[in-house]
């Protein structure tokens, strides 16, 4: 069985903060980690490799610094990397990061089990992966926190609202994993670490893949930024005084303007 | 990178919008560095029109003949009672407005079996139209079935825009229908508004900080997702009805690749974790006695919440250790927080800050708590809950 | 197999880090240090291979380690100390206990004792210190006394005891310290040899959570094979030869307890209100308690880093620099550490934040691997040397080196790199001239000045030469203000309290004359926009360090 996992570098969005008078970011220091989602599918894609020996291939798109965690995979136990990077990508929304991670799929060849995050934790789309399940033609179970596959089928368990599903799939199948509020990364001991210098990685660009230009990068992408904006600041100390009566009135007042009752 | 022509006038406008900082001034023109991600944010920005996107003029297709605001309504299953889930009524709410400003229709797209009893509900929530695609085969959600029937619908109606509820459901189809229409999708829109044309779709990106209008000139339909609780649900209007136009598609062939084995409802929650409580109500030294944390008990229990302490609180015995909140204690994240009768020492206020609403109850008008507060009453909590619990159950 | 890069170095400290936030919590630090007690389940985890493996870094991979560089080791260690440096020494002492063997083994022993310690995750202690040879070896008491067999040596009788070894009390294997007849020389004893025991362990005043405890030996048997080297007489040079290496990870320890500590004094004044604003927002309380001191951050980290640098090639000796790497980074720490306390007011001096517990802990780095003095000594004699065998041009030279640094680029305070540079060779000549050196005091100034300037000269270098070090959370702007302010001080400190020494010892001296060749107007005139450079840095560090 081929399983591969598509991981992204994301910055450490608790160290990210924003320029309180620009509103823009200030990203100087700001950590690069695994997204954690991917982390959480890749634990799992290991944990299949494990029981069936399947091999297990790690797939991220980014620039040449994306490497990193692409190693960080490798030391935790995947087979091979791949890293797709060229100014040709730059400026892809999801559509054309799916196509993109779509066409490096179909290069890499055969494959039963395409694994991915839920979402990235900076950009909280939750989109990629169902995406990418169009542009490889085969189905998708999206938000799953558990799998167990052998060579023709899958089983995993999916959550739905107020609570979750069993369902049976055949392969090839693509599925986005969530991950349980109590989850613990694994991370690599320094030994595996040091063992996955010699795994091999690969970099593609957009003609490895075989990808129609238009739809890479900004031209493959339908969505524009139209502006950015601060949120509003946090309304500082609206103060309120007055006897006991009157501020519990205030008080059911704000309970309903934010929702808390309704 | 960004394309910055001659017409720039080095006003410096764009440096400050640019959310990766990659944007600065040299020699009175504006520079862009290798932090570009050509997010285009600074593109409306620039008073005088010199930065551009690096973009082949694609050929602009003809967008004329995309009209009509849609909602995808989905139906609780599972639930004890089925019916149609109340985030695709706010949704209606919200596309009735963009809807009149456009002078379009306004319709309802419902897919499943024996959902003949919600059309009258789905009427007075303000549609126009009703795509209603029933079968037995559509009883049960399933991505490849049901991205069939939408796309079939939407290539036969053309819509201009279509909302998706952004539950598993939604934001299980919506994607896997956007890839295939080759249009664009913004997740979890906090704000929809139409302007020249095209939907303004506003949600927090880039790490969740800051916000971005995003838009989709080129491309139709333009879909979005949005959260329950986002917009509010328009009451009722009786007597409105609206026009069903039924549909019959058959489950395409890829469906069964899925199967559903079984399915598992939570059982109802009683009592949450501090640090997943949604709304948390604190007590601090100011709540003197048990008598004191009773209040909030009582509080918290009306509002469903939990109840915590600061480590004053704690020292005093009024509270286990697992429920102080602060440096040494558990952090929270409360979409609602109350501070009773707690200073807010920089201990306790470490624990707090993720908070969204964060709301002070407490004597001492300087109290460094009300520096954090969106919300401050100075008075005495023990003298205030009593009269706020009273309130709560008329 | 390739030489660990700069990505498996960091994926080795993320797995570091991310052990630590799961494992190492607040509360089981502070718990362990009231109650004295080394956390050895936790030792043991971070030896487990499958959880980190932490001391296969040492051991070189022909005997199952993977043979980390001087870089990633030193790394290491200002993470561990970041986490907590009492569990940074018990592992630290098990690099350490290895060295003897590392430098001085026969194959055999190599493959032997690496491979046990490798496989069986042996803790390990250096046994070298005694009552009365601390930081100075030469007064040794404890004998190794040959045990003859046929008219063989076939092993060696131990008699002696030694004082405040780290894992003294917890080690599986230690190495020895001891007079043979042939002179002082490394064995090899494992706990439950006959004849040796171990004290209880020390209450000391900081890095509680390692184990410090006096062992006796008591005609303790060990094996002729247990002798390192298999040759006699070789325990001082194979002590020696490691000290550079060994002093620049303890150098990063300081560096690495003082930067918590400061960050974590910092991070509380972004949320600390006093009048009216942040306490970060306040230039006095930056510039006093927490700029400099992040500004000599830097300097030792490049210092530390280009010192591993030119390690990993020369493989061992550079006593000197690592004297000045330890000197310069544990005395930063130390009094950073300090200042952390006091920039956090009350709150710093409970035992709810870590900074206290910091303060403790980093105090040991300015004692143990040769203290602050000895270090002061060793860094004198080292240049001293150097400075009367190029008749007074050894820093003479060096200025020119920076004058023409300055030229091709003025924004890193090369030009008072090579002032201080002037300063230090005219001071060391005076001193010559006028046999000032009769005066200790003045030798240990002397070695302070000397690690001083030749830090802010390295720091200054990798600026100009666009090094971002390693670890660093700075951009090279940062740095190179950074590297300007901290160029101005070093010089001027050089230059006045290298007067002070000259005029202090010296009667017959003529003040003006003194003053006029060390250049203090000079340097004094390179104090121009240096409040503003200071302020530029702390607004840096506000943005890094916010919460």
């Amino acid at each position: 069985m081929n399983i591969i996992v598509c991981i992204k570098q994301v910055p450490d969005s608790t160290q990210v903060k924003v320029d309180p008078k620009t509103g823009t970011l200030i990203r100087a220091g700001v950590p690069s980690i695994l997204n954690p989602y991917d982390h959480f599918a890749l634990e799992k894609a290991l944990e299949i490799k494990a029981k069936t020996g399947a091999k297990v291939t790690v797939l991220s798109m980014g620039p040449a610094q994306a490497t990193a965690v692409l190693r960080l995979a490798l030391a935790l136990g995947a087979d091979e990397g791949v890293l797709l990077s060229s100014r040709a990508f730059a400026g892809s929304d999801t559509w054309a990061t799916a196509y993109a991670l779509a066409m490096a799929v179909k290069k890499i060849g055969s494959f039963d089990l395409v694994m991915c995050g839920q979402m990235a934790i900076d950009g909280d789309t939750a989109q990629t992966g169902p995406e990418m399940a169009y542009h490889l033609g085969i189905p998708q179970i999206t938000f799953c926190e558990h799998i167990d596959a052998n060579g023709q089928t899958a089983v995993v368990k999916k959550l739905i609202e107020g609570g979750h599903q069993i369902l049976e799939a055949d392969l090839p199948l693509l599925v986005t994993m969530t991950m349980p509020a109590d989850y613990v990364a694994k991370y690599p001991s320094f030994m595996a670490a040091h063992k996955a210098q010699d795994k091999l990685i690969r970099t593609w660009t957009e003609t490895d893949i075989g990808a129609d230009p238009h739809k890479l990068g900004l031209e493959g992408s339908p969505t524009r930024v139209d502006r950015i904006f601060p949120p509003p600041a946090r309304a500082k100390g609206e103060m309120y005084s007055g006897t006991s009566v009157e501020l519990a009135n205030k008080f059911v007042e704000i309970l309903k303007k934010e929702r808390v009752i309704k | 990178m960004i394309q910055i022509s001659q017409k720039c006038v080095g006003c410096g406008k764009c440096t400050t919008v640019c959310p990766f900082g990659a944007l600065s001034l040299a020699n009175r023109k504006a520079v862009a560095s290798a932090a570009c991600t050509m997010c285009g944010a600074c593109v409306s920005q620039c008073p005088v029109g010199a930065l551009s996107l690096p973009i082949n003029g694609a050929a602009k297709k003809d967008l004329s003949a995309y009209k009509g605001i849609w909602v995808f309504l989905e139906i609780a299953d599972n639930a004890s009672v089925r019916h149609v889930r109340s985030v695709g009524y706010e949704l209606l709410s919200k596309g009735r407005e963009l809807a009149n400003q456009v002078g379009e229709e306004l319709c309802a797209v419902i897919i499943g079996n024996n959902i003949q009893p919600f059309f009258a509900e789905i009427s007075q929530y303000g549609a126009d139209k009703i795509y209603a695609v029933e079968s037995p085969a559509y009883t049960q959600y399933n991505t490849a079935a049901y991205a069939h029937a939408m796309i079939t619908l939407i290539k036969k109606y053309n819509p201009s825009v279509v909302l998706f509820p952004s539950t598993y459901v939604g934001r299980d189809l919506s994607p896997r229908l956007a890839a295939e229409l080759f249009v664009g999708l913004t997740a979890d829109c906090t704000g929809l508004a139409i302007k020249e044309g095209n939907l303004i779709q506003t949600r927090p990106a880039f790490g969740g900080n800051i916000l971005a209008d995003i838009k989709c000139p080129d491309y139709r339909p333009q879909m979005a997702t949005v959260r329950p609780n986002v917009f509010k649900k328009v009451a009722a209007a009786p007597g409105k009805v609206a026009q069903v136009l039924r549909e019959t598609i058959p489950v395409c062939t890829e469906a069964a690749r899925v199967r559903v084995i079984n399915t598992h409802m939570d059982p109802p929650v009683s009592g949450q974790k501090l640090d997943e409580a949604e709304v948390v109500i604190a007590g601090g030294r100011g709540m003197k006695n048990k008598a004191g944390f009773d209040l909030l008990e009582n509080l918290a229990q009306q509002l469903g919440g939990t109840v915590g302490a600061s480590r004053a609180a704690i020292d005093l015995g009024l509270k286990k250790k697992e429920d102080q909140i602060g440096q040494s204690g558990v952090t929270i994240a409360a979409k609602f927080y109350v501070a009773c009768g707690i200073s807010g020492a920089v201990q306790h206020v470490c624990g707090i800050e993720h908070s969204d609403v964060i709301v002070g109850i407490n004597k001492d008008a300087n109290a460094p708590i009300f520096n954090v507060c969106k919300y401050g009453f100075v008075g005495d909590a023990l003298q205030i809950l009593p009269k706020i619990l009273e309130q709560l159950k008329k | 197999m390739a030489k660990n890069d700069l990505t498996t170095r960091n994926l080795m400290l993320d797995s570091l880090k991310q052990y630590a936030k799961n494992r190492i919590s607040f509360n089981l630090l502070r718990e362990h240090d009231a109650k004295n007690e080394i956390p050895l389940d936790i030792l043991k985890e971070m030896y487990d291979h499958d959880i980190l493996g932490v001391h296969l870094l040492l051991i070189p991979e022909e005997y199952g380690g993977l043979g980390g560089q001087t870089t990633e080791i030193y790394r290491i260690c200002e993470q561990l100390a970041r986490i907590d440096l009492g569990i940074a020494t018990g592992v630290f002492a098990t690099f350490l206990g290895s060295d003897p063997l590392n430098v001085g083994g026969t194959p055999e022993q190599k493959a032997k004792w690496f491979k046990k310690i490798a496989q069986e995750n042996k803790l390990v202690a250096y046994g070298a210190t005694e009552a009365d040879a601390g930081s100075d070896l030469v007064s040794l008491r404890t004998r190794a006394e040959h045990v003859i067999k046929d008219g063989q040596v076939v092993g060696y009788k131990i008699t002696g005891s030694k004082m405040w070894i780290s894992n003294g009390g917890v080690a599986d294997i230690y190495t020895v310290l001891a007079l043979a007849p042939g002179g002082p020389s490394w064995f090899i004893v494992e706990k439950g040899t006959p004849g040796f025991t171990q004290d209880v362990h020390e209450d000391k005043h900081g890095i509680r959570l390692s184990n410090t405890a006096g062992l006796a030996f008591d005609e303790v048997y060990v094996p002729a094979e247990n002798l390192i080297g298999l040759k006699e007489g070789q325990g001082f040079l194979q002590a020696q030869a490691v000290f550079g290496y060994t002093r620049l990870m303890v150098a990063a320890f300081g560096l690495g307890g003082g930067e918590e500590a400061v960050e974590t004094a910092l991070e509380y004044a972004q949320q600390r209100i006093q009048a009216g604003g942040p306490l970060a927002q306040k230039q006095g309380f930056m510039l006093k308690l927490i700029t400099p001191h992040y500004i000599r951050f830097e300097a030792a980290r490049a210092y530390i880093d280009w010192t591993a640098k030119q390690l990993e090639v020369n493989n061992h000796g550079l006593a000197t620099e690592g004297a000045i790497a330890k000197l310069y980074a544990t005395e930063s720490g130390n009094k950073a550490a300090e200042d952390a306390i006091q920039a956090m007011g009350g709150f710093g001096y409970t035992k709810e934040f870590a900074v206290e517990k910091i303060k403790r802990d980093v105090k040991i780095t300015c004692i143990y691997e040769g203290t602050s003095e000895v270090l002061e000594m060793t860094i004198f004699r080292g240049r001293w040397q150097e400075h009367l065998k190029s008749r007074g041009q050894y820093y003479l030279n060096q200025a020119a080196e920076f004058d023409a640094l300055h030229a091709q680029n003025p924004q890193v305070g090369a030009d008072s790199v090579a002032l201080g540079f002037r300063a230090l060779a005219r001071v060391l000549e005076d001193c010559r001239a006028n046999k000032l050196t009769r005066h200790q005091y003045v030798t240990f100034m002397l070695g302070d000045l000397i690690s001083e300037m030749e830090v802010a000269a390295v720091f200054t270098r990798q600026c100009a030469n666009k090094v971002i070090t390693e670890g660093s959370r700075f951009d090279l702007e940062s740095l190179c203000t950074m590297a300007r302010v901290n160029a101005r001080q070093s010089a001027f400190k050089t230059a006045s309290e290298g007067l002070r020494l000259i005029l202090g010892t010296c009667p017959t001296i003529n003040t003006a004359e003194v003053s006029q060749a060390v250049n203090l107007t000079a340097i004094e005139d390179k104090m121009r926009g240096l409040i503003e450079d200071m302020d530029q840095v702390s607004a840096k560090l506000r943005d890094i360090f916010k919460k």
